[in-house]
């Protein structure tokens, strides 16, 4: 649909007709032959090209004959004309000849260790040495040697010997993620790819240089030595760790996952992935999975299903129930969660979110209701983007690789944010106070800012194909919202878990229903739920846990979530697991909520489940289970079909098609949402618009205000046992600030601080940075050594003081190197 | 910045303001002599360094300070004798001139650069004197016409603390002082261009005439 | 063939024209001033009429490459003057420029204006220190005297010359390897298209010119097309430069009319043989061309001519050598040279020089095998026409045309274990040598085992 809507505003696109072996085939001016030729089925042999990189013609190794051309072209860096006649190895002697020719000169200095490397037996040279390779070399001379391997950081091993040069793991680097850490060095037979000395090849997408190696030179340390192809079952999932919602095959040997590789969809992460869903796959196998039914007597004690729930529904018989649950689960999941909820609980105290993300609750019901209004060809093909409070390397990875494509096009890029993302070779960032895009979107701070003016100038001008993507810095993405539909862009929600978005569709929102519908809309939910005794909106997750603190809820449902960890104030926390008179667990593992639990309802892992998973865009991909269940645990849509059963209710599907059929009626394509998905629309909910979004706003004095979020390798649960990955790309906690305050404050580079909020505070390794607006403290959420939510008090913003550590003087002594506190506003 | 610091680096900006705005990339060949004309040879911390100045990573200095002969990545010797060895100086004996050179310097074979850290000798490909071989550089200085005996002179006078005169131009006192010439930078007290051109089998001899 | 004339080396004899009053005594910046009464049109056609053909090897026509460049794109347009002179047995530059480098900056200049350009490098190899320190001289003469720099002899011309040295790598004279060396990369060959009329130095149309190119550019502009025409053959006009090397009694740099028969440069100019030896062969063109043999001459030494051979006339660079001389030798040490400069990107050229190095080297050493020499035959032709650039066509010239015209001397290499005109070699009973060959530019990787 998107497609053909831009082919109408397109210039008709020129084609070209040729023949390849024989056959007709007409492609777009421009195709490259090696293209073309595979639309009809010939695939001509290739080392160098991928259809993502920029062509380079180095390997050789893909000669056509074309006629009337004295030379053989190699087909991967000419384009095809009108009326050429192409003639690959399958037609032409001349053209096998000189691929086999090839061959023998890329194999001269090819070790013979094919036996001990891991590409054995999926290996385009070995597959072609084999298919037509000579058997026997006449190369007499020595070899190449090299030490081998050379780790070029602790996930990817480099063997030189092996490596054919054909500069894909270069230019991948180059052009694809800009990390440009490896590089061909030397020149002539000494050229290899290397690395600077003393640096890691620190980019959070160095696999892919593993995947596209057409050889075995570069290796990935977790699946070193580990498996053979031919010992692999190798399956089609999703990548669960974001909302980028990447296509993974997943290698299992005996059930146990061994390695996850990107699998090609142009329409989602192209043929990408990044190292966390590459590396971070032992989480299912994790030691602390618990696959049985627990409810506590004396201690935890084993039981059934049936015991469990019977428990459960005697504890929540009249009583105030209130359920948080996280990214994790699926649409399917999350559907039967908000019908649970509504129509067994009769509450709408029910939140996915982390606390502290709320308040943008008109991008929410933007999200909610409107799926694809932003995609990832839509931003590939954007003539102009702002990014707002998103930092989308670190937060949606793949989004931040369709960014940069979308730059190397053309694509203007502006990234509001207080703290410099990794886009900073391809945008223009504007930083700004922690909480402050808001004001600077509506210029309302002392003027509006140049850049930003340009910015929206450009959007204005992009018409179609303005595109503005907001993410969760609070109050961020009403702002971009409402600033999208001013200038008449494309708006997309970003959220950043693997199905936080599929949670707002769902209505797993204490003031969405399903399908984005507001409680005003509750009638049409009624329709099909038959009718909903609370149309008040209930409380979100910090009224939840405070109102849990307060006594004011009976039953506490945690499903797939770890509020001690996730929820931004530590303190208020533990309270309210102290006073909730009942704590029901649903999950994998109990972890640090063991001693709270009063029962706990073993779910299945993501390898074990079917059903749904909603991308950033909104778009719902398909997974099935690939392997048995752990034990008896069972699907959670399922646990809650029981759960309502048992508490007197009827979900009404036992089936996930009967489930499916449900969704479909609720919140499956809807007309309006398709129709306000394009240019301009007008806000789909007219309740939301009246909710005046709580600006945090920004400081107004001098001072400090922390902010925090997630990076991308962190202490997060689904990264257990990545130890690799976090060897190669984890950071211990720091606290970054900018130079001025650095100045004021008496902090230096690679100093320690003390960082003081009304929540707590915490002894950090500082980093001074002008990357990072003045003002503002960044402390990432939750790297080893700092779980940022003990500074937090419910918003993930906090006035906060810094000072020098070991410096017990500050503050009394000397009056003016007094750490400065000033509110966050809206906040505390 | 232990290289490009005060007057070096107003030198660095110099040198990256040859090239229009936002090309400063062009400049990672002179910055690199620049740093080679200080350290002798191109340092970890010059690849460093020069990957600040023009806004690339590290590794993508290597790869060209790599790709490129004339940017030496090992320690080289306060003098840089090159011998070309190419087909029109081995025909008229440059083997012998290599060889000459080698055992001059008490350069262990296999090695480049003498124990003393004085000499690096290296076989070099055609310095395009080939009228005029065998040719030798001396700290890219040109010796024409060399012979085995003029090796071993040159030798002994650079150990005698003299830089012989080479066949074109003023004589380059050290393979440094090469490498800030080949970063633009002419020493005070320019040479005199006037000095005559080569001196051997030429049309101004009137061969042609 | 028509008469010659110096034109290029008319005041070689004078060694004030080095310096800025010299050259403008001998008239020097008389073209420049009437080019800049001319518009871009009409200096391109002047070239065309002309006839004149790049010198650096390729032969292609210097007005049509200008006139490929478009000026309206909105960006700039680039000169980039291509002195990185690299090609064994080549060094007519060297000395045209140490001599009278006004001359190139003049040509440059008016190369500029005909394509509406306002900078202007000159890629001039690193190892030309000297050369580049005259230019450098050259430059700070001519922006002193106004011919250079803002507002040209009073005009509203501007122009800016910038000298950028290379470091060593033979490569940077194809085109576009220079202009990734210039853009500050490793110089390595880029695709064409786009050419670099259109999408050059740092995406901008750039024309690309050989120093001796744009040298001749300043009389055609004083003299006219028809003067040009004058000497020369009809399809390549004009005078060239040649370089006479190895094995003669005068080697030097000789400005003959195109067409001239090697035999009159090598007798006539050159001295003839040294020490009164025979000729047993010579390149016509630098070590990138075919070995031609005393057979050949009479070929008249232009494009068309030296092709009809068998070979190229390249750059004129004419290597000899006399019946003294081993051609497995010469092969072995041509190849080493691609090898070593060769910059690694494509297969055929970094593996198969390498490999071509290795046996070469092991025949010339006396360790040859009779299946090397079918090997070496198909080795050649899997790389002739095969790599990312003309390059390792150039190391199959030697490779090729030895086999052609000396394969009796390969086989008695093979045959006796030595070489039967040097006498060189351990003969048939000597032990396979063991390998311990270093071959690092960066110091990267050894070389283990044996060669059996």
């Amino acid at each position: 649909m998107r497609g053909s809507e831009l082919a109408s505003v397109s210039p008709p696109q020129q084609v070209v007709t040729l023949t390849v072996d024989g056959k007709e085939i007409t492609v777009p001016a421009g195709t490259l032959i090696i293209r073309a030729a595979e639309q009809v089925g010939v695939e001509i042999p290739r080392f160098c090209d991928h259809p993502l990189l920029e062509p380079v013609g180095a390997c050789r190794q893909c000669y056509v004959e074309v006629e009337g051309q004295r030379k053989l072209l190699t087909s991967c860096t000419t384009t095809a004309t009108e009326g050429m006649i192409v003639r690959t190895q399958n037609t032409s002697d001349a053209v096998h000849a000189a691929q086999v020719a090839n061959l023998e000169f890329l194999l001269l200095n090819h070790p013979l260790d094919c036996p001990i490397c891991d590409r054995g037996g999926e290996c385009p040279l070995q597959d072609q040495a084999l298919a037509f390779g000579p058997g026997e070399s006449r190369y007499r001379e020595a070899k190449r040697v090299f030490p081998k391997p050379l780790p070029l950081s602790p996930l990817v091993n480099l063997d030189r010997e092996r490596c054919v040069l054909c500069a894909r793991c270069t230019r991948f680097c180059d052009q694809i993620s800009g990390d440009r850490f490896i590089e061909l060095f030397a020149r002539g037979a000494a050229e290899q790819v290397s690395i600077a000395p003393g640096e890691d090849f620190r980019s959070p997408f160095s696999g892919n240089t593993v995947q596209i190696c057409p050889v075995g030179a570069l290796t990935s340390t977790p699946y070193r030595f580990v498996a053979r192809p031919f010992d692999l079952t190798t399956v089609d999932t999703v990548c669960p760790h974001c909302s980028a919602g990447c296509n993974i095959k997943l290698d299992m040997r005996r059930g146990e996952v061994v390695r996850q590789l990107a699998r090609d969809n142009y329409d989602v992460n192209d043929a990408w992935l990044c190292d966390k869903g590459r590396y971070a796959f032992r989480f299912p196998d994790a030691a602390e999975r618990i696959a049985t039914p627990l409810i506590r007597d004396h201690g935890l004690e084993p039981a059934s299903f049936g015991e469990v729930l019977t428990r459960v529904a005697e504890w929540t018989d009249g009583k105030r129930v209130a359920i948080l649950t996280g990214g994790r689960l699926m649409d399917e999941d999350l559907f039967a969660l908000s019908k649970l909820a509504r129509t067994v609980f009769r509450t709408n105290d029910l939140d996915h979110r982390r606390g502290g993300d709320t308040g943008s609750t008109a991008a929410e019901h933007h999200a909610a209701a409107n799926p694809m209004a932003v995609t990832y060809k839509d931003v590939e093909r954007a003539d102009a983007i702002l990014v707002v409070g998103l930092d989308a390397e670190q937060e949606v990875p793949i989004l931040h690789l369709r960014l940069r494509k979308a730059a190397r096009r053309g694509a203007r890029i502006w990234v509001l944010h207080p703290r410099r993302t990794r886009l900073h070779d391809v945008a223009t960032h504007v930083l700004c106070a922690p909480g402050g895009e808001g004001r600077l979107l509506a210029g309302g701070a002392g003027g509006a800012d140049a850049t930003l003016d340009e910015a929206l100038a450009a959007l204005r001008e992009a018409g179609q194909n303005a595109v503005v993507l907001a993410g969760e810095r609070p109050g961020a993405a009403d702002a971009a919202l409402a600033t999208a539909q001013a200038v008449g862009a494309r708006f997309q929600y970003v959220t950043r878990r693997a199905n936080d978005r599929g949670a707002l569709i769902a209505g797993v929102h204490p003031s969405l229903l399903p399908g984005g519908r507001s409680m005003h809309e509750a009638d049409e939910v009624e329709h099909v739920w038959g009718p909903l005794m609370n149309r008040e909106p209930g409380r979100d997750a910090m009224g939840i846990l405070q109102a849990c603190a307060d006594r004011e809820i009976d039953v506490l449902l945690l499903i797939g979530v770890d509020p001690l960890r996730d929820m931004p104030d530590a303190g208020l926390v533990g309270r309210a697991l102290d006073n909730v008179a009942v704590k029901v667990v649903q999950s994998l593992e109990l972890g640090s909520l063991e001693r709270y639990a009063d029962a706990f309802l073993p779910a299945t892992a993501f390898l074990e489940k079917d059903g749904h998973v909603s991308t950033w865009e909104g778009r719902g991909q398909r997974l099935r289970a690939i392997r048995g269940r752990d034990g008896i645990s069972l699907a959670d849509w399922e646990i809650f079909a029981s759960m309502a059963l048992a508490c007197g209710g009827d979900l009404g599907f036992e089936t996930l098609e009967e489930l499916h059929e449900e969704m479909g009626r609720l919140v499956g394509p809807r007309e309006e949402s398709l129709t306000t998905a394009g240019v301009g629309a007008p806000s789909p909910s007219a309740e939301a618009a009246e909710s005046e979004p709580q600006s945090p706003g920004a400081p107004d004095g001098e001072g400090l205000v922390l902010f925090t979020y997630p990076l991308l390798v962190d202490e997060g649960r689904l990264s257990e046992g990545a130890s690799e990955l976090k060897a190669a790309l984890a950071d211990e906690a720091f606290v970054e600030v900018h130079p001025a305050d650095a100045e004021r404050l008496g902090l230096t580079d690679g100093g320690r601080a003390v960082v003081r909020t009304d929540a707590g505070e915490a002894e950090l390794p500082v980093r001074v940075t002008e990357h990072v607006a003045a003002g503002a403290v960044f402390v990432p959420f939750n790297q080893s050594g700092l779980a940022a939510n003990t500074l937090l008090s419910g918003e993930m913003l906090a006035r906060a003081s810094l000072s020098a550590a070991g410096d017990p003087a500050t503050g009394d002594l000397e009056p003016d190197r007094k750490p400065a506190t000033v509110a966050a506003g809206g906040g505390a | 910045m232990a290289i490009f610091e005060g007057t070096r680096l107003g030198e660095a900006q110099a040198i990256m303001a040859r090239y229009p705005e936002g090309r400063q990339r062009s400049a990672v060949m002179p910055l690199l002599y620049l740093a080679q004309s200080v350290e002798g040879h191109v340092t970890r911390e010059a690849l460093q360094e020069v990957a600040v100045l023009i806004g690339v990573r590290t590794a993508e200095v290597e790869a060209v300070a790599s790709f490129y002969t004339m940017l030496r990545l090992r320690p080289t010797g306060t003098h840089l004798i090159a011998v070309c060895t190419n087909l029109s100086c081995s025909l008229r004996g440059a083997r012998a001139v290599y060889d000459a050179a080698h055992e001059a310097t008490g350069i262990a074979p296999g090695a480049e650069t003498s124990d003393d850290g004085e000499f690096t000798v290296h076989e070099e490909e055609c310095l395009g004197v080939c009228e005029l071989a065998p040719v030798v550089q001396v700290n890219v200085a040109n010796h024409d016409v060399v012979t085995p005996e003029r090796v071993h002179e040159i030798v002994e006078r650079l150990r005698a603390g003299e830089v012989p005169e080479p066949a074109r131009g003023p004589a380059v006192e050290s393979f440094k002082a090469a490498s800030r010439m080949l970063a633009g930078f002419e020493e005070a007290g320019s040479p005199a261009v006037t000095q005559a051109g080569s001196q051997a089998g030429s049309q101004a001899e009137g061969a042609n005439a | 063939m028509s008469e010659t004339r110096r034109v290029l080396t008319a005041h070689w004899d004078d060694p004030g024209v080095i310096a800025l009053a010299g050259y403008e005594d001998a008239g020097g910046y008389r073209a420049l001033r009437a080019a800049l009464g001319k518009t871009a049109d009409e200096l391109i056609q002047l070239v065309k009429d002309s006839g004149l053909r790049g010198r650096g090897g390729a032969g292609f026509p210097t007005g049509m490459k200008w006139s490929f460049v478009p000026r309206d794109t909105g960006k700039p347009t680039y000169v980039a003057v291509n002195f990185d002179e690299s090609e064994p047995g080549t060094c007519n530059n060297r000395e045209l420029v140490e001599r009278e480098p006004h001359a190139l900056l003049e040509g440059t200049a008016i190369a500029a204006k005909a394509i509406d350009c306002h900078l202007a490098y000159i890629y001039v190899r690193g190892e030309y220190l000297w050369q580049a320190r005259v230019l450098q001289r050259a430059i700070a003469e001519a922006y002193a005297a106004g011919y250079l720099g803002s507002n040209i002899m009073g005009g509203d011309y501007d122009l800016d010359i910038v000298l950028h040295r290379g470091a060593g790598a033979y490569i940077c004279g194809e085109e576009t390897a220079l202009l990734s060396s210039l853009e500050g990369f490793r110089g390595q060959p880029r695709l064409r298209p786009p050419f670099p009329a259109v999408e050059g130095l740092y995406e901008s149309p750039t024309v690309i010119n050989n120093v001796e190119t744009l040298m001749n550019v300043p009389h055609i502009v004083n003299n006219g097309p028809d003067w040009f025409k004058e000497v020369g053959t009809e399809k390549a006009p004009g005078t060239k430069m040649f370089t006479i090397s190895g094995k003669v009694e005068r080697p030097g740099n000789y400005e003959l009319a195109m067409g001239t028969p090697l035999r009159v440069l090598l007798e006539e100019h050159a001295g003839g043989v040294l020490d009164g030896k025979a000729i047993k062969a010579w390149t016509p063109g630098g070590s990138s061309t075919p070995f031609l043999t005393a057979d050949h001459l009479d070929v008249g030494l232009d494009f068309e001519s030296v092709m009809e051979a068998g070979s190229l006339l390249g750059t004129g660079a004419i290597m000899v050598l006399d019946e003294t001389d081993c051609m497995v030798e010469a092969a072995r040490r041509l190849v080493e040279f691609y090898a070593h400069e060769s910059c690694g990107k494509c297969t055929p050229c970094r593996e198969g020089t390498w490999w071509a190095t290795r046996v070469l080297g092991r025949i010339e050493a006396g360790y040859g095998r009779d299946e090397d020499l079918p090997v070496m035959a198909e080795m050649g032709e899997n790389i002739l026409f095969r790599a990312f650039c003309a390059l390792a066509d150039g190391a199959v010239s030697p490779i090729q045309s030895t086999l052609k015209h000396f394969m009796g001397e390969y086989e008695a290499h093979i045959r006796e274990g030595r070489c039967p005109v040097t006498g060189r070699g351990p003969g048939l009973d000597a032990e396979p040598v063991q390998e311990a060959v270093t071959f690092t530019p960066t110091g990267p990787f050894q070389i283990q085992g044996a060669t059996p």
